[in-house]
């Protein structure tokens, strides 16, 4: 009995920490309609930050605790609010998990960067670890005991605050209707600013009481996943219900103790469904939760896509192989790994572009079906040992099927679901691939398949494909290889894009009713993409497990995929040069730049400590581009097209790119320049050259707006000298009257060309 | 120039002995790249009812949004009280005694009605006084207090909307497409209260498509197509024009 009270209050106090994460989370979300996946950074860093005031720097813990919960809690909330949150009204759905995702990764990165993760660090409970009284023979400790009252108070606190407080109640009214709002007299931005203060404190109580209550040591990424597990708790109140949040969050606690403590000891692997449990719910209850009314036109939102031709696509794909070609003749033959890692990855990246740039849903872990597809091909396709071992085309195929028809069979319950439901689903089968799949390291009695080990000691050495002839151990042809694998997948996906399938794919991105009501198939729709989608990443991860050589579980870890996805959304989402992007930040930018920093580091006594902050700073700036989305949220490829659309009039621009282009190319062919001297010239001309073609021929390059708005700044009269060269024209007299104070007369009718005349008038 | 020229605060040299509540003198707005008015004159008086005629697409919903500060203007210029107010913020608005009842229906659907109501005290009446004149005035509402206004009907949606205005006492009351989508008996109960509510002397101006359903009780019509005005006159004037100006009412 004593011993089922005190897995009870354990598994209570567990229930209370996810409670107090998850109304957070809760709340900013029905406050700005944002699902805040940095929810569980913030605890994170609250955490560190309290460990570096109490024990760091020895302060008193009571002002530790008030100065991270009570001060920097809420200022997070509301930088974050004004600095991205406030802007993500009219965005889709992606682009606002992209950007809390990229602040997570922000603030992972930045937590590694003040705080050395080598170093041990462990936080105290509150009133330290012995304090205690005994009740019922159980033994509570104070610290316990706070996690109870915080968590009741607040359960209690966040239920006066919505419905007896005006503030609460305008919490509320902003998710209405904030134009509303404004009538009534209230700002907006200012309510939902509270909500984000409020959120972000509740994270850092959370994050404070929760790395004691878990063990105590601080681990970046296991607190931030800790926080992330609060997710099912939420999803127990539809992202809604505050009570039935904190119903879900108890549940979740009790369950994963009595698991832990009422399960059979022969059953080893009890542990990793206990740390699977929380996914296992959240997709559960993802699959119960009331459906969401098919919406009509979805609104407008900021994003915006062309659709490129056929022919535009095969034109660059024959360009992009042959640059691969050349650069399998230039670049350092031990420099070509990364390169076709960089490829590999985009092929995984390309997974996405049917599934959410054409069809707008969301799988936040493609590497999670990779990782799947990698496995079955190990066990089926690779024959030989050591230098000998290859890789059959039947483990390949074999792999490939198996990713899409895992895929089929996740996507299959969650059709239904849709934007962030499904982008939770997908995470949630993350979560268990790696929770429960990967970590099989050791050799297990399977029904069917005898004795074997699904990931044997924890790392796969995939051999190269023996694909006959061609001789893919030759870097440099697995390299072209690859190349050529991406530009027929890319050129197919524009040409699946601009058929009819692409079409419904694109008219349910739209309206789901409106292609539910045109006698569309949403079923089949979404569950041929998603397998598609499966598919491809399957295969890109047996290419990249291939390219790297072996993989261990940590190639697959959400987080990793998290960064594809982002980097990739970044690229542009809808286009296939956006999954180039995506692939080649993720397989060359990071371990390129993070080794070269780590050379310059070791290679330089006196400035070690400036390159290994600077490879920090690198990895916080690639989360900052994912924030960037915010501001541009078709993706940098788009806009880069954009800016050289215009240029097609201005030959001579492009030919001096060209040319700069082929010098480049000359002097690191003779070796004046090294590669990265290239590489960054290269990414200068890319840049600068629609800036030159601006300021060289203007009349080619702007358009007849640009121009007009450029004669006329240009043209600017100060008003004392303005008609002294010639008559006033009505408008300006108009204009003259108002100012002076005289009776102000109807304006002349504008019919002619009315915004033309705006346009000057500016 | 334009913006050189607003810089400083102007008003009419000879101030008339009562300014007019509201006045928008050349008013531009668009929203993005489109340009919607093309420089609009409309004055309201104090204690005046200004119905604001025209088809759909004329542009009085936006005429009554710039009017209240929702939508930025591009051009010219707005007043209150012969006060300039250019880029004044809709909340601002609220506070000066500018009440818009939006189109559609007013009400925050998620919320329950004494929800509601206790909104409306964010321009400074207190919150029994509020809901004692809209129980008043709408029996039916104390009926339905604890109820989600999104569940109640559209007419009782909009007694709810329209409760704001009784209980706030604002200066100017903005009413958009009171009548769209209701019953003709709920239409002329709508006016009724809106009647009441001028006679304790507050001014209104109110966009309607349905022109019959406000003539009688506007002081002045003003007609709205393609941006501008294209009539002003008395409600008797601009009524018989309408056969002829466009097919409506």
């Amino acid at each position: 009995m004593d011993l089922f009270l005190t897995y009870t209050l354990v598994g209570l106090v567990m229930g209370a920490v996810y409670a107090i994460a998850a109304s957070g989370l809760v709340l900013t979300y029905t406050t700005s309609g944002v699902f805040n996946f940095a929810h569980g950074a913030q605890a994170m860093l609250s955490a560190f930050l309290y460990w570096q005031l109490s024990v760091g720097w020895g302060l008193p813990v009571p002002v530790a605790f008030v100065l991270v919960v009570l001060v920097f809690g809420p200022l997070t909330g509301v930088l974050l609010h004004k600095t991205l949150m406030h802007g993500l009204r009219d965005v889709a759905e992606v682009t606002k998990v992209v950007v809390t995702v990229a602040v997570l990764l922000g603030m992972v990165s930045l937590s590694q960067w003040i705080w050395n993760p080598t170093e041990a660090r462990s936080v105290a409970m509150l009133w330290g670890n012995s304090t205690s009284f005994e009740l019922l023979g159980v033994r509570i400790r104070y610290h316990e005991l706070l996690c109870l009252v915080a968590a009741a108070a607040l359960a209690i606190g966040l239920r006066l605050l919505f419905t007896r407080s005006r503030v609460g109640v305008t919490m509320r009214a902003v998710v209405d209707d904030p134009d509303l709002l404004r009538l009534n007299g209230y700002n907006p931005d200012r309510v939902a600013m509270a909500s984000w203060a409020v959120g972000a404190s509740l994270a850092a109580l959370a994050g404070v009481l929760v790395t004691p209550v878990a063990g105590g040591s601080l681990e970046a990424n296991t607190l931030t996943l800790l926080v992330i597990d609060t997710f099912a708790a939420a999803m127990f109140g539809r992202l809604r219900s505050i009570p039935r949040t904190f119903v879900g969050a108890l549940f979740l606690g009790l369950a994963s103790t009595y698991l832990l403590g009422y399960a059979p000891t022969d059953w080893d692997w009890i542990g990793n469904v206990k740390t699977a449990l929380p996914m296992i719910v959240l997709f559960l209850v993802l699959l119960v939760l009331p459906q969401d009314r098919l919406r009509g036109a979805q609104q407008r939102t900021r994003e915006r896509t062309r659709v490129p031709s056929v022919r535009f696509a095969a034109g660059w794909a024959v360009a992009f192989v042959a640059i691969m070609f050349v650069i399998t003749k230039i670049a350092n033959p031990l420099m070509l790994g990364p390169w076709t890692a960089a490829l590999a990855f985009s092929i995984i990246a390309l997974s996405l572009v049917p599934l959410t740039g054409y069809a707008g849903e969301i799988n936040l872990v493609p590497l999670s079906f990779g990782a799947i597809a990698v496995i079955v091909a190990y066990h089926t396709g690779v024959s030989g040992t050591g230098l000998d071992a290859t890789l059959a085309w039947k483990g390949l195929l074999i792999g490939t099927v198996a990713a899409a028809l895992v895929g089929g069979l996740v996507a299959l319950p969650a059709l239904r679901l849709r934007g962030l439901y499904l982008a939770l689903a997908t995470m949630a089968f993350g979560g268990l691939v790696s929770t429960l799949v990967l970590s099989e390291v050791t050799p297990r009695d399977w029904p069917i398949w005898g004795e074997n080990t699904i990931f044997p000691a924890a790392v796969i050495a995939m051999p190269h494909l023996d694909a006959g002839p061609l001789d893919l151990d030759d870097e440099a042809t697995f390299l072209m290889a690859l190349a050529v694998l991406f530009a027929v997948l890319g050129v197919a996906l524009v040409a699946l894009r601009n058929s009819g399938y692409g079409r419904r794919l694109a008219a349910m991105k739209d309206s789901p009713a409106a292609a539910a009501m045109l006698g569309q198939s949403l079923v089949r729709l979404k569950l041929s993409v998603f397998m598609l989608s499966a598919a491809i990443a399957g295969l890109g991860c047996i290419l990249m497990a291939s390219a790297v050589g072996s993989v261990a579980p940590d190639n697959f870890l959400i987080v990793a995929s998290l960064a594809l996805v982002m980097l990739t959304v970044v690229g542009g989402v809808s286009y296939v040069s956006g999954a180039l992007f995506g692939g080649f930040m993720v397989g060359m930018g990071f371990s390129l730049i993070n080794g070269t920093f780590g050379n310059l580091e070791a290679g330089s006594d006196m400035y070690a400590g400036l390159f290994g902050s600077l490879s920090h700073v690198f990895a916080i700036a690639i989360a900052l581009t994912g924030i960037g989305v915010n501001r541009n949220p078709s993706g940098i490829v788009n806009d880069i097209c954009e800016s050289y659309r215009p240029l097609r009039n201005a030959r001579p621009v492009l030919y001096v790119g060209v040319a700069a282009g082929l010098v480049l190319l000359g002097l690191n062919w003779v070796e004046v320049i090294g590669d990265w001297s290239f590489a960054i010239g290269i990414f200068c001309v890319v840049v600068l050259l629609p800036v030159l073609g601006r300021i060289w021929m203007p009349e080619r390059v702007l358009t007849e707006s640009e121009l007009a708005e450029h004669r006329s700044r240009a043209a600017v009269v100060p008003p004392e000298l303005r008609a002294l060269d010639g008559p006033l024209d009505p408008e300006e007299r108009y204009d003259l009257d108002t100012y002076l104070g005289l009776p102000a007369r109807a304006l002349p009718a504008l019919d002619e060309t009315p915004s033309d005349l705006e346009a000057t008038r500016v | 120039m334009t913006s050189v020229v607003t810089d400083r605060a102007t008003g009419p040299v000879e101030p008339e002995p009562i300014p007019p509540v509201l006045e928008l003198v050349g008013v531009r707005a668009a929203y993005g790249p489109i340009q919607v008015l093309h420089g609009v004159d409309l004055t309201v008086h104090p204690g005046q009812v200004v119905a604001l005629l025209g088809p759909n697409g004329g542009g009085k919903t936006t005429t009554v949004k710039v009017a209240a500060g929702l939508l930025p203007m591009a051009g010219g210029e707005l007043r209150y009280a012969g006060q300039k107010v250019n880029g004044i913020s809709a909340e601002t608005a609220a506070g000066m005694g500018v009440c818009l009842i939006p189109e559609g229906r007013g009400v925050f659907a998620n919320l329950t009605v004494r929800e509601n109501l206790w909104l409306a005290t964010g321009t400074g009446a207190s919150r029994e006084q509020i809901e004692e004149r809209a129980y008043f005035r709408f029996p039916i509402l104390q009926d339905r207090r604890n109820q989600l206004a999104g569940s109640m009907s559209g007419g009782e949606q909009q007694m709810l909307a329209l409760s704001r205005a009784l209980a706030t006492d604002p200066a100017v009351l903005l009413l958009d497409e009171l009548s769209m989508g209701l019953a003709p008996m709920i239409v002329s109960q709508m006016y009724d209260t809106v009647a009441q509510l001028v006679e304790e002397g507050i001014s209104v101006l109110v966009a309607e498509q349905f022109a019959r359903t406000v003539l009688p009780i506007a002081d002045l019509a003003a007609v709205m197509l393609h941006g501008r005005i294209a009539a002003v006159g008395t409600p008797a004037e601009i009524d018989a024009d309408l056969s002829t100006t466009y097919l409506g009412g």
